[in-house]
């Protein structure tokens, strides 16, 4: 280990883990497990086919990457405890008990070679949700304060500023208010503007902050769209971010506080629709697993902005003519959307009405590659370069269509797709799906 | 008492210890408790569980098939082997005569199970990779029901060879309650478990493409 390791206060953490801390841990992973989850780490059979579904592994080939290894490293634990061969024989069965030494293999696997994509789970085949299995055991780390601290950083950001990127709300404001000026002369329409706590409207619009820090004309491409279909719309002042990194960190607790945000911010502002921005982990976050952390059924729809531009073009709210977007575009299919999120049709609708020369990548779909991006890795610096390693599976995928145009309906998936075109020397330019649209769109004046 | 009648007791009790001890597990699990689901489904649990166990097991359904055929295609021929040689042991307990016909089948089917199985097991034991994720109980189980599929072919040829059929299935079926072959279970609550997640979330079927 280098000596910049040694110093690193998280390894330290590591090694020293107390026998409370580990007996803290334990508990918490046993407290998680549900039926499904038992009986899934009772159905391994080892049979290796997984091996090929991973990225991490597919980009480089080391054993520790494989699908089943890290399933093994959980199993091994549940049996240890829960298993009675795993008690008097664990060698027979892997058995292996929680200790400072598997806490180590874990971090090391189950951060650090897993986006918690769930493409393994989705071709086992006994049809073990092996990325669920994972976070199960990041919940038990978090549970003894194991999250690496970048990770942990930006979970506690979002906690405690109300946004993972700490955005102050006047600089919020700022944004916005530009924002107002750059749509008004976009659209030639002086009454146009970025709403703000407005209460009753159909649609209470959430984003990633990154939009408003780094890519501000996404969020006035979305504007446009919103403008176009004459919709009833609001951001709101105070919770407005749609990402949740506690999913990937594992920590339920503050999964469900930042989640508890977005379903308070709906009941005040009064508004029908919580609409997801271009986010894949904040859809499968806000969608699917946040009435889960919260225990309770949302009284009002929950939608990805995906599925109301569909909404629009089929209705005719929204017009759009694709010979304005004329380079060859390719689409990315962000994990947490797609295979987890089950928004698979609706993004390829409006690009086959949005551009001229649509091609998909191979594989697509559910079965897309990951990009790498996912799982918190962005957030965690120490994995960087297994991360952007990856990535390569995507970058060849890219690389194969001939496209000049990259879209990724994710923010995270964006961030990771720059680097690999640095990286990767693609030449390729990456969008949203709004940027798309909100080029090919026809303005009646 | 008979050495015959000995072990066939043998097989039915420790047939009987396999199905109670199985019982025992699966009610274990069940234990664990499954909290009630809040999100709004998008698609059908009962649409994705029909997929998991229909057009799901297809091998271009999934990659971990499509890619590796060879595999695939041993695990179905060893599991069939695995079934034939249930059904012998079944007519064996039973004092049934199978017809020459019947005899030649199960030899056939037992013959290519066990040919898979060794395919498997050496595959096991030649990748790099299958050793890193296999454990004892990898080899014990395969090697197992090797035994059984080999005595079954056996037994096909001399009734004597019965007893030596009967002693491994004692054997086989006092462990696959504590081995990873308790998966003849669990494989059916994971495929189940599988459908109702993607089914629930509207990924699996895969949703009509809208032109």
């Amino acid at each position: 280990m280098s000596e910049e390791a040694k110093k690193d206060p998280y390894e330290e953490h590591m090694r020293a883990l107390t026998s409370t801390e580990l007996a803290k841990a334990m508990q918490t992973f046993c407290d998680k497990i549900e039926f499904g989850d038992a009986a899934q780490l009772n159905s391994c059979v080892h049979c290796g086919l997984c091996t090929d579904t991973c990225h991490y592994y597919l980009a480089s080939g080391e054993l520790e990457a494989l699908p089943a290894y890290k399933l093994n490293l959980v199993s091994a634990v549940f049996k240890n405890q829960h298993t009675r061969l795993g008690k008097i024989a664990p060698a027979l069965t892997g058995a292996e008990a929680l200790d400072a030494e598997m806490v180590s293999r874990w971090i090391d696997s189950l951060y650090g070679r897993c986006t918690l994509c769930g493409r393994c789970a989705l071709n086992c085949t006994l049809g073990i949700n092996i990325s669920r299995l994972i976070r199960l055991a990041r919940t038990t780390l978090a549970s003894v304060n194991l999250v690496p601290p970048e990770l942990q950083s930006t979970v506690s950001t979002a906690v405690d500023k109300g946004n993972n990127m700490g955005i102050p709300r006047q600089e919020w404001f700022d944004t916005l208010q530009w924002l107002d000026e750059e749509l008004q002369q976009e659209v030639s329409d002086p009454s146009a503007h970025l709403p703000i706590d407005q209460p009753n409207t159909r649609l209470f619009y959430t984003v990633n902050p990154r939009e408003p820090k780094f890519f501000p004309l996404s969020l006035l491409a979305t504007a446009k769209i919103f403008h176009a279909a004459g919709e009833s719309w609001t951001f709101s002042s105070d919770y407005y971010d749609v990402t949740n990194y506690g999913l990937f960190s594992g920590d339920d607790q503050a999964s469900g506080v930042i989640s508890a945000r977005l379903r308070d911010s709906m009941h005040k502002l009064r508004a029908n629709t919580l609409v997801l921005g271009e986010c894949g982990h904040g859809y499968n976050a806000n969608r699917w697993e946040a009435p889960e952390w919260l225990a309770g059924a949302y009284g009002f729809e929950v939608k990805s902005i995906l599925e109301i531009i569909a909404d629009y073009i089929r209705q005719g709210r929204i017009k759009l003519d694709r010979s304005r977007n004329q380079k060859r575009v390719t689409l990315h299919d962000p994990c947490n959307l797609v295979r987890l999120g089950g928004i698979i049709e609706e993004q390829r609708f409006i690009l086959k009405r949005a551009v001229s020369d649509f091609v998909e990548m191979y594989p697509n779909r559910e079965q897309n590659f990951c990009c790498g991006g996912g799982g918190g890795q962005l957030s965690m610096t120490r994995f960087a370069k297994r991360r952007i390693e990856s990535g390569r599976i995507k970058a060849e995928q890219i690389r194969a269509t001939g496209a000049q145009i990259v879209v990724a309906p994710c923010h995270n998936c964006i961030d990771q797709l720059s680097e690999l075109n640095k990286e990767y020397k693609l030449g390729v330019e990456i969008k949203t799906v709004s940027e798309m649209v909100a080029d090919a769109l026809i303005i009646e004046r | 008492m008979s050495l015959v009648l000995l072990l066939r007791l043998g097989v039915v009790l420790s047939a009987v210890y396999c199905l109670i001890t199985l019982t025992v597990l699966i009610a274990r699990t069940f234990s664990f408790g499954r909290p009630p689901r809040y999100a709004k489904a998008q698609g059908s649990a009962a649409k994705g569980i029909v997929y998991a166990f229909g057009q799901g097991m297809l091998p271009w359904e999934k990659e971990s098939a499509s890619k590796h055929l060879p595999t695939f295609f041993a695990g179905i021929l060893y599991h069939a082997g695995i079934f034939a040689a249930i059904f012998f042991l079944i007519t064996a307990l039973l004092l049934i005569k199978l017809p020459d016909v019947a005899i030649r089948i199960v030899r056939l089917i037992a013959v290519i199970g066990l040919l898979s199985g060794i395919g498997l097991l050496v595959k096991r034991f030649a990748l790099p990779y299958m050793r890193f994720i296999s454990c004892l109980d990898d080899y014990i189980a395969n090697i197992l029901v090797g035994l059984l599929l080999l005595f079954t072919l056996l037994a096909t040829y001399h009734y004597v060879l019965q007893f030596a059929l009967m002693a491994v299935a004692i054997v086989l079926l006092l462990y696959i309650p504590v081995g990873k072959i308790r998966h003849c279970v669990f494989f059916f609550y994971s495929r189940i478990l599988f459908g109702t997640f993607f089914g629930r979330r509207g990924t699996l079927p895969h949703p009509s493409i809208e032109d």
